[in-house]
């Protein structure tokens, strides 16, 4: 009892919404599948269903008016489906409110996003510790403070949002902590200049800092956080361009809430699942699929694009969405090649514009191989198993030369965050001993793409239902 | 580099790991290739099943010496894979089912098997966390199991002890037969060695056909699943009577189910997608068994590769026409027998006599291809 | 201890769920997460080798660390929305 479709679009933030919109338009029969209650990813999150906010930012009105031009859209989305299995070519599995459904139809479109970076420091799993990616979804659509005198650290343009918006809404910035020195901010500025609102932004948040008396650390990372059962302090220490701590004062703050983020890493799980080609590309956060100039994987039919497939923002992931839309209906016959070669130049030129600003976004975001390097010994790396980077080494002493040989001899991945959160740490340190990123490759994709309660996935059903198979021989 | 090797094993799963194991302790200089790392395919992935209750009736008498092995596995290994040892049910839900499994378990047991056939009553005695709706359930008091992905680590540690030449990484493109012996080309050298163990697994037919012996040997892929961690919700191995679920609760919590459901792969690409109503099939068996288990979450599932011959049993002994060339594989249940199969053929190498006989390969010879089991 | 902001936000009414025994209030189909956050509750269980206290991290339902048994099962506290009645019990390993 399989639903089924022209295209199916896995994940509804700015890339996936604006790809099943323009195929729906084109003509295409769309489903979009997506785990929260409404469109808008990570970047453009909307409150919780019954929270009522008033005063919309200019990212919150992107989010209304995406959702609104959804719900225009002949696009059948359903939302709060965990999306556990796909297959070829193509049938999706998802958990929804009544149980499994299935879906399939010839062309699917891998949109799910990326998740953060926290390059692990001792402490770094206490309670009170979120992710800068967490930290924006509390404010901005929890409508709450992370804690009452927050610590904010890291690199990478959340951190500025992050501080900025604890300042706009009241609460307390105990000081923010930046990889980057203020150099670096002008420097990109010649590239922010392409993107005029962005750049306000990016100026407008040293000023809110400042005007909040909120002290600035830059060239500054983590070193540890402590505290009793959750964060109460976290100690400052001064690093070089790498990230590399490099002596001098360290600075204890008093702090019950630490965000704390070092980039984004692409969620390439259904690429990788589906076995279409990856090339490891650490400007774009980590191994991305290889993709034509339209978001077409090395699987026919199979299309990736936004943040999922390659860091580049929301900006880029919207024009990504919409080229690979049309270029789906294309594909399908729906749209007539004449209409395509008008539609789609536009599109590509915009992308174009904005590449360098994303490429050089991207950059800041990107894994710095001597934060790695540095973290000390007893450090936890895998926090589902409880893996140190002892252990990580030791498997390397041992003969692990790869990720899933690593998994192996340590347990690391194989929790229920299936390696998210530790997998290009982990990774890093071992291509530290092996010699590249290349060598020791990436966690092979398996379903459940998120893990799914068993009651969930068997529903009800009769003994005499099971399809067993004849009986091995005796 | 003119040093020749008493032995080359080719394969370093369990049975080609085992082989050169022994056989180095046996005094023989060995060398072990294996294209990848070592116990990363079927050995690696499996179950970890030892159970008694799933072993072809031929193969009981070595299962039970196997069994002793595992359990002691300090011993010869050195170090220990996570075996557990408990109690074993075989269920049997319907009448055909309790049949089946009456049938199957009495022949099981005279073939040596400490098996007894319980009420459904008894067996929840046995395993509180089990289902009402049992019947009947075979009782084996020695079943267990072992933590397949630590296979590779343990085996490695040894065979380094026992001074075996490793070659991982090391794909042997072809074996051509010299005087002396045999020489396996690898991309960066020739291997030489007097005597040659053959123990691919899934690709024991290409090796074969490297020495002109035609045998077919079909390749399973046999999906299996794994919760996350969750209170203890079981203490024995499950089964069922038909043979189509294993299931067991590790002492750090997690729950892995299997049964042979099949997915899709061949023996180049591995295991490359499981069917999703099959897993769901799978995962209702193990429901339906220890009803617990509704409560938990599925974090991984993955498909691991299992070599058959056509006649469903062992491919074990020298290669006809070909002298000092053996094979060892294609033993089902291969992780529970492996470790003994294994000693048994060092024994004929080193030229002794194995205290149980081999699975000469003769009677493969020419043999028709092995059909699709006939799985969901 | 997460604090609600209040300017310029509506919540739907409170509704009282059980936390280990004890009652809790929050607007109901707030994340439970976050309801737990803003009674500073932030230890939600303990990893699984050396019982080390941990909370949400990534509030996305990507990390799995908020993991609670609401109702007997157990689940994402970031992506349970809370409702009237709701037993959470936060049991330690694992």
């Amino acid at each position: 009892m399989s639903r089924q479709a022209d295209l199916i679009v896995l994940g509804a933030g700015p890339a996936g919404a604006n790809a099943a919109i323009a195929a729906a338009g084109a003509g295409l029969s769309v489903v979009l599948l997506d785990e929260q209650d409404a469109a808008g990813g990570q970047v453009w999150r909307a409150p919780w269903p019954g929270l009522v906010r008033e005063a919309r930012s200019s990212e919150a009105r992107d989010g209304d008016r995406l959702r609104a031009r959804l719900a225009a859209s002949r696009v059948e989305a359903l939302f709060g489906r965990r999306i556990w299995s796909v297959t070829r070519s193509f049938h999706v599995d998802a958990i929804g409110p009544g149980g499994n459904e299935t879906f399939t139809a010839p062309r699917l479109v891998a949109a799910l996003g990326a998740h953060e970076r926290v390059v692990p420091f001792p402490g770094w799993t206490l309670p009170g510790i979120v992710g800068l990616t967490a930290a924006t979804v509390l404010l901005k659509s929890h409508a709450v403070l992370p804690g009452q005198r927050v610590m904010v650290a890291g690199c990478g343009p959340l951190l500025a949002a992050v501080a900025a918006a604890i300042v706009k809404a009241g609460g307390t910035v105990a000081a923010v902590a930046d990889l980057a020195s203020p150099r670096d901010w002008p420097a990109a500025t010649p590239l922010l200049a392409t993107r005029p609102r962005l750049l306000a932004q990016g100026a407008g948040w040293v000023l809110k800092l400042a005007a909040g008396r909120v002290p600035v650390y830059f060239r500054h990372g983590v070193a540890c956080a402590e505290g009793s059962g959750q964060v109460e302090r976290v100690t400052l220490a001064p690093v070089d361009a790498d990230g590399r701590p490099c002596g001098g004062v360290a600075t204890v703050i008093k702090a019950d809430a630490l965000c704390v983020g070092h980039g984004l890493i692409p969620g390439a799980e259904i690429t990788k699942l589906l076995r279409a080609r990856h090339v490891y590309d650490r400007r774009r956060g980590g191994w991305v699929p290889e993709l034509d100039a339209f978001g077409r994987t090395s699987l026919p039919g199979l299309f990736a694009i936004g943040d999922g497939a390659g860091i580049g923002g929301a900006a880029s992931a919207e024009l990504a969405g919409k080229l690979a839309g049309l270029v789906a209906a294309k594909d399908a016959g729906a749209l007539p090649a004449d209409a395509f070669a008008r539609m789609a130049p536009p599109l590509r030129r915009k992308l174009g514009r904005l590449s360098v600003f994303s490429a050089a976004m991207a950059r800041m975001m990107s894994l710095r191989a001597a934060q790695v390097a540095v973290i000390a010994a007893d450090t936890v790396i895998c926090r589902c198993e409880d893996v140190t980077r002892r252990e990580i080494d030791a498997a390397f002493e041992a003969g692990a030369r790869e990720v899933n040989q690593l998994k192996h001899f340590t347990r690391c991945g194989m929790g229920p965050c299936q390696g998210r959160m530790c997998g290009d740490v982990a990774a890093q340190l071992l291509a530290q001993r092996v010699g590249s990123r290349e060598a020791v490759g990436h966690w092979t994709g398996r379903p459940p793409l998120r893990p799914v309660a068993l009651d969930a996935l068997i529903g009800d059903f009769d003994y005499g239902d099971i399809p067993i198979p004849e009986p091995a021989p005796l | 580099m003119s040093r020749v090797y008493d032995l080359a094993v080719v394969g370093g799963g369990i049975h080609g790991g085992a082989v050169a194991l022994f056989a180095a302790r046996g005094g023989m200089d060995v060398t072990l290739l294996d294209r990848g790392a070592l116990c990363r395919e079927a050995s690696g992935v499996n179950a970890g099943t030892l159970t008694m209750q799933m072993t072809r009736l031929a193969l009981i008498p070595y299962a039970l010496k196997a069994h002793a092995m595992w359990a002691s596995a300090r011993d010869w290994l050195g170090h220990d894979v996570g075996v557990t040892v408990c109690d074993g049910l075989s269920l049997a839900f319907t009448e055909h089912e309790a049949e089946l499994l009456t049938a199957r378990a009495g022949k099981r047991r005279e073939a040596g098997a400490p098996i007894e056939i319980v009420s459904g009553a008894r067996a929840q005695a046995v395993e509180p966390g089990l289902s009402d709706k049992v019947l009947l359930a075979g009782h084996c008091p020695v079943d267990g199991f072992a933590n397949a992905y630590l296979t590779g680590l343990t085996f490695r540690r040894a065979l380094l002890e026992a001074s075996v030449a490793l070659r991982e990484d090391t794909p042997v493109l072809g074996v051509e037969r010299e005087a002396g012996g045999f020489a396996l080309r690898t991309l960066a050298a020739t291997i030489r060695a007097r005597r040659l163990v053959l123990a691919g697994g899934v690709w024991i037919e290409p090796m074969l056909a490297w020495l002109g012996v035609h045998v077919p040997v079909k390749t399973l892929i046999n999906q299996l699943a794994v919760t996350e961690r969750i209170r203890p919700v079981m203490r024995t191995v499950v089964g069922i009577a038909s043979g189509l679920l294993s299931l067991k609760q590790y002492p750090h919590g997690t729950v892995v189910i299997g049964g042979g459901w099949q997915g899709i792969g061949d023996p180049e690409r591995g295991g490359v997608e499981l069917v999703p109503e099959r897993l769901i099939g799978n995962v209702r068996l193990a429901c339906h068994a220890i009803p617990a288990l509704r409560g938990a979450r599925l974090a991984r599932a993955w498909a691991g590769l299992e070599a058959e011959t056509a006649d469903a049993m062992p491919a074990v002994g020298p290669v006809p026409g070909v002298a000092d060339a053996f094979v060892c594989g294609s033993v089902h249940s291969g992780y529970t027998s492996g470790p003994y199969v294994a000693r048994l053929l060092v024994e004929r190498i080193l030229g002794r006599e194995p205290e149980m006989p081999l699975f000469p390969i003769e009677r493969l010879l020419g043999q028709p291809r092995p059909g699709i089991t006939a799985a969901a | 201890m997460m604090i609600r902001l209040q300017a310029g936000t509506a919540r739907p009414a409170a509704i009282t769920l059980l936390v280990d025994g004890s009652p809790l209030s929050a607007p109901e189909g707030e994340p439970l997460a976050t309801a737990l956050g803003a009674s500073g509750l932030l230890r939600l269980r303990d990893s699984p080798r050396t019982g080390a206290p941990r909370g949400a991290f990534c509030f996305m339902g990507a990390c799995q660390e908020c993991l609670v048994h609401v109702d007997g099962i157990p689940r994402q506290a970031c992506m349970t929305p809370v409702r009237h009645g709701m037993v959470i019990e936060r049991r330690g390993m694992p």
